[in-house]
């Protein structure tokens, strides 16, 4: 109803306008239709869609979001189901908590008004350009055997730990645990931002980069990388006692290409 | 539950990882108990709450071997300690716990 009220005022004042000069306009309102889209990507410009000056924006808009959240969503279904599963393949002799265990998605199930504003993981060009990959586990992994799975840099996160699987395990360092005595490092983000800071962090140690080391302990070997911008913060009790310091390292510990754990410190 | 189901016990922070706490694991095979000290962050592991002496491990094991039966320590006959196993092996001076 409105919308024909809209069309008849333009249909008006349209009149109301000399021949020549409508002409002008329908023609500068077609250039526009023609060109708007080709702006936009050659200069980087965000000039609105006809469809969006007419009105019909909200459906568009509609329509673009509901597309990456709806691949997201399979994403992370298919990658918790794959490490759920691998979790109760291996743990089906334990209880359920493996199952219950928080998905990729970190929770907060504290309050977080005591922990400093850390930003998001800026954890470098890899990161920022790692895109999930639907096919693949958490966006990221490949699966490479029964509950084995590969990281483009070629850790193997596998069955093993207290929680059955290796993805489960570092999940744990998805959220604070304020109980927990000691340091416990938290990462900010969620499981695909995770994998990838530990992929790179993994590149990058390996070959010995600057802000990198190296450790060997009895059959595993510890890496350790920097990042530019805190990817965390220190977590656990003595985190909550220095009042939730953001981290800017990761430690990652290996046995052999398998990965054991990795945290933020 | 047990009460003390909801506790941690534990010997102290790992020295290795930084990260971990070093518990006290329980095997229990040919009806034999034994007790090792397992960091349940990095799966670095000692022989007794001392802490002197690791238990090695190699490279190539997705999970480290208990020390006495050769098992994988996450295999169905391990386990954390309980303050009871923790008191029979005599190392109940050597932990702390805490609500988990």
């Amino acid at each position: 109803m409105v919308q024909k009220q809209r069309q008849d005022a333009a249909i008006n004042a349209l009149r109301m306008i000399p021949t020549k000069w409508a002409v002008i306009i329908v023609v500068a309102l077609i250039g526009y239709v023609l060109l708007q889209p080709q702006l936009n990507k050659w200069f980087g410009l965000s000039l609105p869609s006809v469809a969006s000056l007419v009105g019909d924006e909200k459906q568009t808009s509609q329509k673009k979001q509901e597309k990456p959240n709806s691949n997201e969503k399979t994403s992370t279904t298919k990658a918790d189901s794959n490490a759920s599963k691998a979790a109760t393949e291996e743990k089906s002799d334990k209880d359920d908590s493996v199952n219950k265990a928080p998905t990729s998605q970190p929770q907060d199930s504290q309050p977080r008004d005591s922990q400093p504003q850390v930003s998001q993981p800026q954890v470098s060009d890899p990161t920022i350009g790692a895109e999930r990959d639907s096919e693949k586990v958490h966006g990221f992994l490949t699966e490479v055997g029964r509950n084995r799975f590969e990281s483009p840099a070629g850790l193997v996160y596998g069955p093993g730990s207290e929680e059955g699987h290796r993805l489960k395990h570092i999940e744990r360092h998805l959220e604070d645990q304020p109980k927990r005595p000691g340091s416990h490092g938290v990462f900010e983000g969620d499981m695909h931002a995770f994998l990838v800071a530990i992929d790179d962090a993994y590149s990058r140690a390996k070959s010995g980069d600057k802000g990198t080391k190296k450790i060997q302990d009895e059959g595993s070997t510890i890496y350790e990388a920097s990042f530019k911008k805190p990817i965390g913060f220190l977590g656990g009790q003595e985190g909550g006692r220095k009042r939730n310091p953001p981290l800017k390292q990761l430690r990652i510990v290996v046995r052999g290409n398998s990965l054991i754990t990795a945290f933020p410190f | 539950m047990n009460s003390q189901d909801s506790k941690i016990i534990y010997v102290e922070s790992c020295p290795i990882c930084g990260d971990g706490l070093c518990r006290i694991r329980i095997c229990i095979s040919n009806q034999k108990v034994t007790g090792f000290i397992l960091c349940d962050e990095c799966e670095a592991m000692w022989t007794d709450p001392f802490m002197h002496e690791r238990v090695p491990t190699n490279a190539d094991e997705t999970d480290p071997q208990c020390p006495s039966c050769r098992q994988s320590i996450w295999g169905k006959n391990m386990h954390w300690a309980n303050i009871g196993e923790i008191c029979l092996l005599g190392w109940f001076d050597h932990v702390q716990m805490v609500e988990e």
